[in-house]
């Protein structure tokens, strides 16, 4: 078994951190925060430095690499408190890649590379989160034209997004029969007469921003139709398993962030004449924190590995979703109690971690989504 | 026409020990091109497109700059082609056998207009390199160098002197130290890393004697200033800034 990183990806990371030395310092991160600012000067950066277009393919002005790599980039860029959204916009890429039409992916390419989000991931609704079969945002065709009619919640974002990928239900399609085989993903202008967006106030996150859309009789062409119609479902979950693992490898890096700043704390706070690391309670925490990050990166890694040598990952993928979603959240925690009083204010980014790293068990998939997921999975190679 | 660029394979100093005697200890840090050179390749790099010529690396020292990771780290920084003399007396050479070195590999490439360092290496810091290279291949040496642009054929050389500066011309072939500010070096993408291994490598044997290396027998480090432990009252904090300041006047520190 072989776990040395390529000459190619330790070069890369060497360059990755020159480049978030020089555009993420800590200030600038704690500036956009406050300011609720989309870090627009570092996607900048990761772009000129071809960051931006890591993992598309060439023909599309991108480098293809490995998913190792990619999760490798992703963790490093969380690792040096930079936020995960940041980076991995060639996944939501590869969605255009493999469904939309030639104008689609120019329309989606030509986004990211300006720095902007290639599209707003349009399925949640007010009655439909975890259970996206309860979608009820409508496509309707009327005199060769067809209109979007519904709500759709927890738009990430939608401020700055010039597209949607709307995920919709035939409007004629009757009753329950063939629920799934009803959706059709489509590309919605957000500038279209009819979609209205206002922005949800979140406790944490707050460089992007997250919003309510309304749609409402907005008019499309048939051309907008992305990939196969009642596909939708389907093509929307083919690039979730990687997805969901560029995930848990941002929730590595921000544990191994609040985990440094913790660990050099640990070593420098004095009291009762000792540094604070030298009470075994401290390295209890310390040792436990560490321990959770090796399972991260090996679950993290494992996994894209076998994604990058072709095996099933389904169940991979939710327990690394999982498992780093709960970790990360505890390691931070326990970073702040290691900081103690600084660990709270605004000051310490240990703070700002702890409130973004807790949507990460709801969003993109809950804790029990997960468990749903893998847990009958692994069932199914038990039954008799 | 060429331009070069001498750089060295040397130890990372964000890696580097201090030691609680107040040594550095390199021996553990991972290596990298030497922090400042960067700056040179860059320099380097928009002089080469401004004259559409090529832009080449020599490098000099033990058997582990000709290892792929070095030469790939160098490469993905901007250089067309690298020429290395990789050998086990050039491992900790100091500032003549180095420049001795690095001559011989200048010699190897046709047309050199112009070789450009790196400030210092990180490492040794001896800031003598590129005098003694220019010296051996008997070119004028400039250091400090802030700018350098082409103008036809020759060099327009922007240069720190005291606290003021200098615009010198050279036509002919000059070795240039070029200041630590004068460019920031572009960031590797993974094109450019997965570029740098397909480019060409030269590895030329050392060629010749190299001349005795003085030996270092002793060091000190830094000493340490005595604390003062003076302690201000900030009671009034007009008073205690006055005070601070007239302090710090007293130390020679403002
Ligand atoms: C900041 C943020 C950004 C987001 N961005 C986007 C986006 O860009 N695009 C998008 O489409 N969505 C987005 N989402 C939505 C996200 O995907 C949903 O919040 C998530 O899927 C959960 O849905 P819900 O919030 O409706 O919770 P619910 O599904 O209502 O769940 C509530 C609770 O019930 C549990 N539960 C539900 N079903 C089961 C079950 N079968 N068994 C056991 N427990 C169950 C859940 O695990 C959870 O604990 C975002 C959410 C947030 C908070």
């Amino acid at each position: 078994m072989d776990f040395s990183l390529t000459d190619e990806q330790e070069l890369l990371l060497e360059s990755l951190r020159e480049l978030l030395e020089r555009s993420c310092s800590e200030e600038y991160m704690k500036e956009c925060n406050e300011q609720h600012r989309y870090p627009e000067e570092l996607v900048e950066a990761l772009i000129e430095s071809g960051f931006g277009m890591l993992g598309v393919p060439e023909e599309y002005g991108g480098t293809p690499v490995d998913t190792v790599t990619l999760m490798l980039v992703a963790e490093e860029i969380c690792k040096q408190g930079g936020p995960h959204f940041v980076f991995g916009q060639a996944l939501s890429i590869a969605d255009m890649v493999e469904f939309g039409n030639d104008e689609q992916r120019e329309q989606c390419m030509a986004e990211v590379m300006a720095g902007k989000p290639g599209f707003v991931l349009g399925f949640t609704e007010p009655q439909a989160g975890s259970d996206s079969s309860a979608i009820a945002t409508t496509f309707t065709r009327r005199d060769g034209k067809v209109y979007i009619n519904g709500h759709k919640t927890f738009m990430s974002n939608a401020l700055r997004a010039k597209y949607m990928l709307c995920l919709a239900r035939d409007a004629e399609a009757a009753g329950d029969a063939g629920k799934k085989a009803a959706f059709t993903m489509w590309w919605v202008p957000m500038d279209s007469p009819g979609v209205t967006v206002e922005p949800l106030s979140k406790i944490g996150w707050h460089m992007m921003d997250t919003c309510e859309v309304y749609l409402e009789n907005v008019e499309i062409e048939e051309k907008d139709l992305v990939g196969v119609e009642g596909a939708g479902f389907m093509q929307l979950m083919a690039n979730f398993e990687v997805e969901r693992l560029l995930m848990a490898a941002s929730m590595l890096g921000m544990a191994e962030c609040a985990f440094g700043d913790a660990a050099r704390y640990a070593t420098q706070r004095v009291q009762f004449g000792r540094t604070i690391g030298s009470f075994q309670l401290i390295q209890e925490k310390i040792t436990m924190m560490k321990l959770k990050i090796e399972n991260m990166r090996n679950l993290v890694m494992r996994t894209a590995w076998k994604i990058d040598n072709g095996e099933s990952v389904q169940v991979d993928s939710a327990l690394a979703k999982l498992y780093c979603a709960q970790s990360c959240n505890e390691v931070i925690d326990d970073a702040m109690q290691i900081l103690g009083g600084i660990g709270y204010t605004t000051d310490a980014r240990v703070s700002r971690l702890w409130l973004d790293a807790r949507v990460q068990r709801i969003g993109g998939g809950t804790d029990e989504v997960m468990i749903h997921i893998a847990g009958r999975t692994i069932l199914k190679d038990y039954a008799v | 026409m060429t331009v070069v660029v001498a750089h060295k394979w040397a130890p990372n100093p964000q890696e580097a020990t201090v030691a609680p005697g107040g040594t550095v200890d390199l021996s553990r840090a991972k290596p990298a091109v030497s922090e400042y050179d960067p700056v040179a390749i860059e320099v380097g790099r928009r002089l080469a497109d401004a004259w559409g010529c090529e832009l080449v690396g020599v490098s000099v020292g033990g058997p582990e700059i000709a290892a792929p990771m070095a030469r790939k780290a160098a490469l993905s920084r901007g250089l067309d082609r690298l020429v290395v003399v990789a050998d086990e007396r050039l491992s900790g050479a100091g500032a003549t056998p180095t420049a001795v070195a690095l001559a011989q590999a200048v010699g190897e490439v046709e047309d050199v207009r112009v070789v450009l360092a790196g400030d210092s290496s990180v490492d040794e810091g001896a800031h003598l390199v590129p005098s003694v290279l220019a010296g051996l291949l008997g070119w004028p040496s400039l250091a400090e160098v802030a700018d350098v642009t082409a103008d036809g054929g020759a060099l327009v050389v922007e240069r720190a002197q005291g606290s003021g500066s200098q615009v010198v011309r050279v036509d002919g072939p000059a070795v240039l130290a070029v200041a630590a500010d004068a460019a920031v070096p572009r960031v590797a993408g993974m094109k450019d890393i997965l570029a740098a291994g397909k480019k060409p490598v030269v590895e030329l044997p050392l060629a010749g004697e190299l001349p005795a290396q003085p030996e270092v027998v002793g060091r000190a480090p830094v000493p340490l200033a005595e604390r003062g432990r003076r302690r201000i009252d900030t009671t009034d904090p007009d008073a205690a800034a006055r005070e601070l300041v007239a302090a710090l006047r007293a130390d020679g520190v403002l």
